[in-house]
């Protein structure tokens, strides 16, 4: 058993120094004040109070509902847009190969090109987009610099970056489902409608369960596609217009790196972190196949 | 024998949980732990800066090729990041316990720094020669709780700049002077499509950047005789009747459609906007980008409301040495050199400052060296006139935060998220509360 620990030593000490330390670590500073410039010694203890200061904080009220919104909107599109596509990808189409490269193309991209990318494209005045609608007489839109259209582009250009990934897991998923199972329906007088409800998506529910915890966990998380495709230039300082696509984690970013208020931008971290695995069990519990 | 032992999970954790902390806590645990200390040896400097353009890092890096020319021996690490990631880097560096010797920094950040005992008091020399020698609101922006903390250096003010064509065009003679000449100046200057797009707009506004927002805002408020922040610091003051009036001039204008909240500085730069109150290193900017098109922008003093006053507003950089500097005296001598003029006309700092931002010197000398050649265009002469009425941005701590703040809500209220009255007396609330923590 010793010589277990020990060749696990490693991986294990990893872990410690830049994971566990640095969560627990957090957990301590959330109940202190702190600007990061203090030597640490300087930290005064302040119990609850960042967590009362954040709970109440109009930002972040609107930080959460946001993030909850692209959750939810977010897992929701990925999950179901990822199934189809990958049911099309599954038929012998031609070029196949190229159709399920296009599809994961965006998620190799960094996110901070795509982020640049989308917002020439659905720049009011001069992005492409509103130059498409132009020439179908359809009014401008102002997507990005909206606060009604904002969100909804943010999640959006997720959904393009991200929607591959699923594609390719929601396949491999398939394609581990046996022919003979179609093969036996299809000799019981199954049509396809009947094949995928009662074979395919009951086979891919472990596949499903995986997408949308994982999915779910990242949207909680987001940051880079709202700094990129917000923050615009060096100087703005995202989640904008008026707050409409600032999200927990960038709220979290600004408090610390631009307030110096280490102390609220912890405790948000530890209430994202108590809500991701609350809903994570939740998720698990009501997904988990059943035997 | 052979040892076996079995951990439980509780042991395991726990073990776990005491080896993680314990590991991370030296890694952190350095910050401000160093004292500062001099030595007479050759001495190696780190400095770091937000001037990334290349052009001017390397018009920066020979200024540090020409010191250590001069001072054999010393060698300086330059090292230059963007404007927004120059306050994550100098945090990051403070908390590693790393921070560069010298730090050319932003001085609304100042007061952060200098409470978090990042930063090293200057020598008596210094402290005499800023004094002395520097133009009177950059000195207070480089002082905080009476204490001078560096050499004050770019010095950037708000005027209103205006595409003289576009105003032409509208038939507006000159550039607006009062706040009903901005509005009915904007009016006539926008101009829009059949469906609605904006083909050029009579104001711009800068939504989404803190500064871009707040400080237009607060060069208007002081503008007709409104307060930013009480003079002790403890209380935002924009909320009254005065930062209402500004607001709703904001709102008059959105309402008007003379705003189009969607464009931003870039469009000006295309000729798609007739005014915007911006600063003036956007002038070396400007000219690069309109080239021919530069002799139709033109710059006038802010618009003033019914309390007429001749203020705006201006903010400054400064050059600051760190208090875990390993050679003070090294880190001292390259910063007062980087600010004396020594053989030429100006100081390094002000030649480099004319000449790749167009910015301002803080350093009067400097200013009067560098007029001639740099600030006696139309352009500049407004600005440098400007700078005997301009006043800094008030040195508190929080001032990031409740900047961002106003901003924030000013920006609900254009958006119609918040009314006017109800965006500024929320921006106020968290004001107080941000300067009351910060005490």
């Amino acid at each position: 058993m010793l010589w277990g620990y020990l060749f696990a030593c490693p991986a294990i000490l990893g872990i410690m120094v830049f994971s566990l330390g640095p969560i627990l670590f957090a957990f301590w500073v959330s109940v202190h004040q702190w600007n990061l410039i203090s030597p640490i010694p300087d930290m005064v203890f302040v119990g609850l109070r960042n967590y009362v200061d954040v709970a109440t904080s109009d930002v972040f009220r609107a930080a959460f509902r946001n993030t909850v919104e692209f959750t939810v909107v977010g897992v929701g599109i990925n999950t179901v847009l990822g199934l189809l596509l990958a049911l099309l990808l599954n038929q012998r189409l031609r070029v196949r190969a190229f159709w399920r490269t296009l599809f994961f193309l965006p998620l190799v991209t960094p996110p901070l090109a795509l982020g640049i990318m989308w917002t020439s494209l659905l720049d009011r005045n001069y992005g492409a987009i509103n130059a498409v609608l132009s020439r179908l007489h359809l009014a401008p839109q102002p997507f990005l610099a909206s606060p009604d259209q904002a969100l909804a582009s943010i999640i959006a250009i997720a959904v393009y970056q991200y929607v591959g990934m699923y594609v390719i897991i929601y396949l491999a998923g398939l394609q581990g489902i046996p022919q003979d199972y179609y093969d036996a329906a299809a000799v019981d007088g199954a049509g396809s409608w009947q094949s995928l409800r009662y074979i395919t998506l009951p086979l891919l529910r472990p596949v499903f369960l995986f997408i949308v915890v994982t999915n779910t966990i990242g949207a909680l998380q987001v940051f880079d596609v709202v700094f990129a495709a917000t923050t615009g230039g060096a100087q703005t300082s995202g989640g904008g217009p008026a707050n409409s696509t600032m999200v927990v984690v960038l709220d979290m970013y600004n408090t610390a790196f631009k307030f110096f208020e280490m102390g609220p931008a912890t405790a948000m971290a530890v209430i994202l972190f108590a809500i991701t695995l609350l809903v994570t069990l939740a998720q698990l519990r009501l997904l988990r196949p059943r035997m | 024998m052979r040892y076996t032992r079995t951990w439980s999970r509780r042991e395991f954790c726990r073990a776990a949980a005491g080896l993680g902390v314990g590991a991370f806590l030296p890694l952190t645990a350095c910050s401000g732990g160093q004292t500062s200390s001099s030595s007479s040896g050759p001495a190696h400097l780190k400095v770091l800066t937000h001037w990334s353009d290349p052009a001017q890092m390397d018009a920066m890096k020979a200024v540090f090729a020409e010191y250590q020319k001069q001072n054999k021996g010393t060698t300086v690490d330059y090292e230059t990041v963007s404007f927004d990631q120059l306050l994550p880097k100098i945090t990051a560096y403070r908390a590693a316990g790393t921070m560069p010797d010298v730090v050319h920094m932003y001085t609304l950040w100042l007061p952060d720094f200098v409470a978090g005992g990042a930063l090293d008091k200057p020598p008596s020399d210094v402290v005499s020669d800023v004094k002395g020698g520097f133009s009177p609101a950059s000195v207070t922006a480089a002082t905080y709780q009476g204490q001078v903390w560096g050499y004050p250096t770019e010095l950037d003010i708000y005027q209103l700049i205006y595409n003289k064509k576009l105003l032409s065009d509208a038939g507006v003679s000159g550039p607006p002077s009062t706040w009903d000449a901005l509005r009915a100046a904007a009016k006539s200057a926008t101009r829009r499509d059949a469906s609605g797009k904006t083909i050029s707009s009579g104001f711009t506004t800068m939504a989404g950047w803190d500064s871009g927002v707040v400080h237009p805002f607060v060069a208007l408020l002081w503008s007709d005789g409104g307060q930013y922040i009480s003079k002790n610091g403890t209380k935002a003051q924009f909320d009254d009747a005065r930062g209402l009036a500004v607001l709703n001039l904001y709102m008059s204008m959105i309402q008007d459609k003379s705003i189009d909240l969607s464009l931003n500085m870039t469009d000006f730069v295309n000729g798609k906007s007739a005014m915007i109150i911006m600063a003036n290193w956007w002038h070396t900017t400007m000219q690069k980008q309109f080239k021919d098109g530069f002799a139709n922008v033109g710059v006038a003093p802010i618009p003033h409301g019914p309390n007429r006053q001749p203020i705006t507003l201006q903010y400054n950089w400064m050059w600051t040495v760190a208090k875990d500097t390993k050679d003070r005296n090294a880190a001292w001598k390259l910063a007062s050199w980087l600010n004396q003029a020594g053989s030429h006309k100006a100081s390094p700092t002000g030649t480099f400052l004319a000449e790749q931002l167009g910015a301002i010197p803080s350093r009067v000398s400097d200013q009067q060296a560098l007029t001639s050649k740099y600030f006696d265009d139309d352009f500049m002469k407004v600005f440098l006139t400007a700078t005997k009425h301009a006043q800094p941005e008030p040195p508190v701590r929080g001032g990031q935060e409740v900047k961002t703040t106003l901003q924030q809500d000013i920006e609900a209220a254009w958006y119609g998220k918040k009314s006017p009255s109800d965006a500024l007396a929320d921006a106020a609330q968290r004001a107080d509360e941000t300067l009351a923590q910060n005490r």
